[in-house]
């Protein structure tokens, strides 16, 4: 039985799987945006609250708690990094004295809020986009982007799909590796590097066979696609442009409102609780009546 | 007239005329004279020990020989009337679609729909015209159920039929199929086959079916052509190449062939139901057959118990309401359910079951590969996998870098494995390469010249031909011989027959028989062998035992005329 990565796409009969492209992109844009580039504390963790609300709202629980669990990662690991590397900042906690490499290691309270934004703005990042990757389905990306650029739609299509046949093989290359006698001499990384990689090769000959087969090469002027009508494109595009709008008023708005250095300084307006909230509430768009 | 035109007017699905071929630096071709006409509509089965030409063969007929593997061509090959020399594999999708052995290179989307989708938004299909071909070659396939479905939730069988169903949503008159049941199931392996007849004879679509277990396949058959050495040996109806087969190659002939050839039977029967006529007209029918085979001792053994192992062998695999639980994405399905089971040195034992029934998973398990969720299963003289795949185990340059010194040594002579040290493992056959692979999960697991308690192999059969397949039961009695249990989850039934003393049979993660081989394999219709299906009565499963079973049978016939 195979095991699907947690932000593999699965076809659902929920709104963001079933919306058109164009509106659901506008509406996680929108979220992408704040998460990407505000630096406001409140509006990041509203944000990022929003968007997994949404993630769960359409059935991508499985995918925004994964990307929770690795983007809380990500975001611990950037306060630590930035407090160690980090001496800005007035207000000083802890003398760690001289360190190999880092030098005199000064940690301020300053250096972690700095490190905590940037953490928070990978966290909602990732949740972001792990809804994404869950919800919208890969192939009606490459339909949008046919008519653009078909060559690299192409090459999305073979890498879309060499990714996952190079994790099986590894899967099972490394399960192969564990089952070795103790007596056969030991798969190295170089071994397993090189495996892998002629593995690879092998597997971009077999697709690129088989886009032969299917008629890849054929010029038959630009492929026409039906668009695949659903009753949440209005809902997507209504949300999605308020959204958006009050991402870039955010984004106008918001610089400088919270600065880490040389001190922290937090000055919010009113705006700010109303972008939050938009953010948040933004999150319940996904979720519909009738859902168990 | 232009020959292609002439070959438009003559209306053959394929034409290959003196067709030569070598692969880029290979020393021999491998295609030489090939002369061969199929008609539309034709169903024909491609016969061949494994390296005989039949995937080159059918390379040739879809175009990716010579524009895709390059090499030396010579002759002529036309398909649909348009010569493979001048149109690509592409141009030639319109009338040949081709299916290759492993059908998950062969996936391209994300989703089913998206991949019949692929090909007509290739040739420029209006949305409509898509659409509506996408969903009548589902329906046809009995796969509309899978439209949504991502291709990475599908299992095997499905996914065989989703790489069927895209070879033929252009609707090509020509369907070329390479091994398509290698990895599925004796039920879904003959639900396939009776699918292309279906489609043969309600689309007129002519289907070429290279095939290993021709049993499954030859009475779906209007021709055979057999492979052998590059060469056509045998082009006509199924009976002749039986004869030819009996003669010629008996490693190519069905089983009942084999008990008819072998009882001085003809003619030679193609397929299960023929082979039941005969024995009819011989007068050969249960009733009658049970009367004699009870008056005559040991004629067919008949066991419903597992076969007592002799001495006092100690166990090498027990378990114990043993439950595993795996998540493939969406939510956790209980993959095998409370298994009792508990084998003992020296015993060999085939697991079989329906695609996705567990056998995997409980060798796995038994590996330490996965932890049960309750209950537990205990190695305790060790145990020994090779998965499905023996490639997976050989990472490098040669067979003395991946096993050095005399443990290497050890485990290599365990398995009959006498190669050069210094032989790229890539360049071995593939039944030596299944030997190696074994060998290295050997390694420093012997104390002294004996091998660990379990020898477990998954799946080994898939693609091998009945000579490869006799090798690998000769390996299994050698480990048996040196004391090790051999468990060997598999498909072939016919194998099973050949290897086995005992059979466990999973369905959907319980053990739902575990006897004797004779005892299982004679007691169902899927699961069961050639000669079973044939003679209907229990513990009779072999060809040998169907030979004897059959002349004693006459003797007594002709006694009772006298």
């Amino acid at each position: 039985m195979k095991k699907l990565s947690p932000i593999a796409y699965v076809p659902r009969r929920e709104t963001v799987q079933t919306a058109s492209l164009a509106p659901v992109a506008v509406y996680l844009g929108a979220y992408l945006l704040v998460c990407f580039f505000s630096s406001d504390p409140l509006v990041l963790v509203a944000a990022t609250a929003g968007a997994a609300l949404a993630g769960f709202g359409c059935g991508a629980g499985r995918a925004v708690k994964f990307s929770l669990k690795l983007g809380g990662f990500l975001a611990l690991t950037m306060v630590i990094v930035n407090a160690l590397v980090t001496s800005r900042g007035a207000t000083v906690l802890a003398r760690l004295g001289d360190w190999p490499i880092l030098g005199r290691v000064d940690v301020t309270a300053e250096a972690i809020a700095a490190g905590g934004v940037i953490g928070l703005r990978a966290m909602g990042t990732m949740v972001v986009i792990g809804v994404w990757s869950a919800c919208v389905d890969p192939d009606r990306i490459l339909q949008a982007v046919h008519g653009v650029a078909r060559r690299s739609a192409l090459t999305a299509t073979l890498i879309s799909r060499l990714v996952p046949l190079a994790a099986t093989d590894y899967a099972r290359i490394g399960e192969a590796a564990a089952l070795r006698g103790p007596g056969a001499t030991p798969v190295g990384r170089g071994a397993m590097a090189h495996r892998l990689l002629a593995g690879s090769l092998d597997r971009a000959v077999d697709v690129a066979a088989t886009l032969e087969l299917r008629g890849y090469g054929m010029d038959h002027g630009p492929t026409r696609f039906r668009a695949v009508p659903s009753r949440w494109d209005r809902r997507f595009w209504l949300a999605g442009s308020i959204l958006m709008a009050t991402a870039i008023v955010e984004l106008f708005l918001g610089a400088g409102r919270f600065e880490t250095y040389p001190e922290i300084g937090y000055s919010p307006g009113f705006e700010v609780p109303l972008v939050a909230a938009a953010f948040l509430l933004g999150g319940l768009v996904t979720w519909r009546r009738g859902r168990r | 007239m232009n020959p292609v035109a002439s070959q438009r007017a003559s209306g053959l699905a394929l034409e290959f005329r003196d067709l030569g071929y070598r692969y880029s630096g290979a020393e021999t071709p491998a295609l030489e004279e090939i002369d061969l006409a199929v008609e539309p509509g034709e169903f024909i089965v491609l016969a061949g020990s494994s390296g005989s030409g039949k995937t080159s063969l059918l390379r040739a007929a879809c175009g990716l020989i010579p524009h895709f593997h390059g090499g030396e061509i010579s002759g002529s090959a036309l398909v649909g009337g348009r010569s493979t020399l001048e149109a690509g594999p592409g141009e030639l999708a319109d009338v040949a679609g081709y299916v290759a052995q492993d059908p998950e290179t062969q996936i391209v989307s994300t989703t089913v729909a998206a991949e019949l989708d692929l090909p007509l938004r290739f040739r420029g299909d209006h949305p409509a015209e898509r659409s509506r071909a996408v969903e009548e070659v589902a329906l046809a396939l009995g796969i509309p159920h899978l439209l949504p479905r991502t291709v990475t939730t599908l299992s095997g069988g499905e996914m065989q039929r989703v790489a069927l169903a895209v070879a033929l949503v252009t609707r090509p008159p020509l369907i070329l199929l390479d091994e398509p049941t290698s990895q599925l199931d004796p039920v879904s392996g003959d639900e396939l086959i009776w699918l292309l007849r279906r489609l043969n004879e309600e689309w007129g679509v002519a289907v070429v079916l290279a095939e290993h277990r021709l049993e499954r396949c030859l009475a779906a058959a209007d021709r055979v052509v057999a492979m052998d050495d590059g060469r056509i040996g045998f082009d006509g109806e199924p009976r002749g190449f039986l004869d030819w087969a009996i003669a010629k190659r008996p490693e190519l002939a069905t089983p009942s062939a084999l008990i008819f050839a072998g009882a001085g039977i003809e003619p030679l029967p193609v397929g299960v139901r023929e082979a039941r006529r005969t024995l009819r007209d011989l007068r050969v029918t249960r009733t009658d057959s049970d009367e004699i085979s009870s008056g005559s001792a040991g004629a067919v053994e008949s066991s419903s118990v597992i076969p007592e192992p002799s001495g006092e062998r100690s166990v090498v695999l027990g378990s114990s309401r043993l439950w595993v639980e795996l998540d493939p994405g969406n939510g956790p399905v209980d993959v095998l359910r409370g298994i009792d089971l508990e084998i003992r040195a020296g015993e060999k034992v085939a697991l079989m079951g329906r695609n996705g029934a567990g056998k995997s998973t409980l060798l796995r398990t038994a590996a330490g590969l996965i932890d049960p969720v309750s209950g537990k299963v205990e190695t305790p003289q060790g145990i020994a996998l090779l998965t499905q795949n023996p490639g997976d185990f050989l990472v490098r340059e040669s067979v003395g870098d991946e096993l050095e010194g005399p443990v290497g040594q050890a485990a290599l002579a365990a398995v009959g494995l006498d190669v050069p040290a210094d032989r790229d493992p890539r360049d071995l056959s593939g039944g030596e390469r299944q030997r190696l692979a074994l060998a290295i999960a050997l390694a420093g697991r012997m104390e002294g010249a004996a091998v660990p308690g379990l020898v477990c192999l998954d799946e080994p059969t898939r693609g091998m031909d009945r000579g490869l397949k006799g090798h690998l039961t000769g390996l299994a009695d050698r480990l048996a011989a040196q004391g090790a249990a051999v468990l060997i989850s598999t498909h072939d039934v016919e194998f099973a027959v050949t290897f086995a003393d005992r059979v466990v049979l999973l369905g959907d993660g319980e053990v739902i028989a575990d006897a004797g081989m004779p005892t299982v394999l004679s007691g169902g219709w899927y699961f069961a062998s050639e000669a079973a299906r044939v003679f209907d009565r229990p513990g009779l499963v072999s060809i040998g035992q169907g030979i004897e079973f059959l002349r004693s049978s006459r003797a007594r016939s002709d006694e009772e005329l006298r």
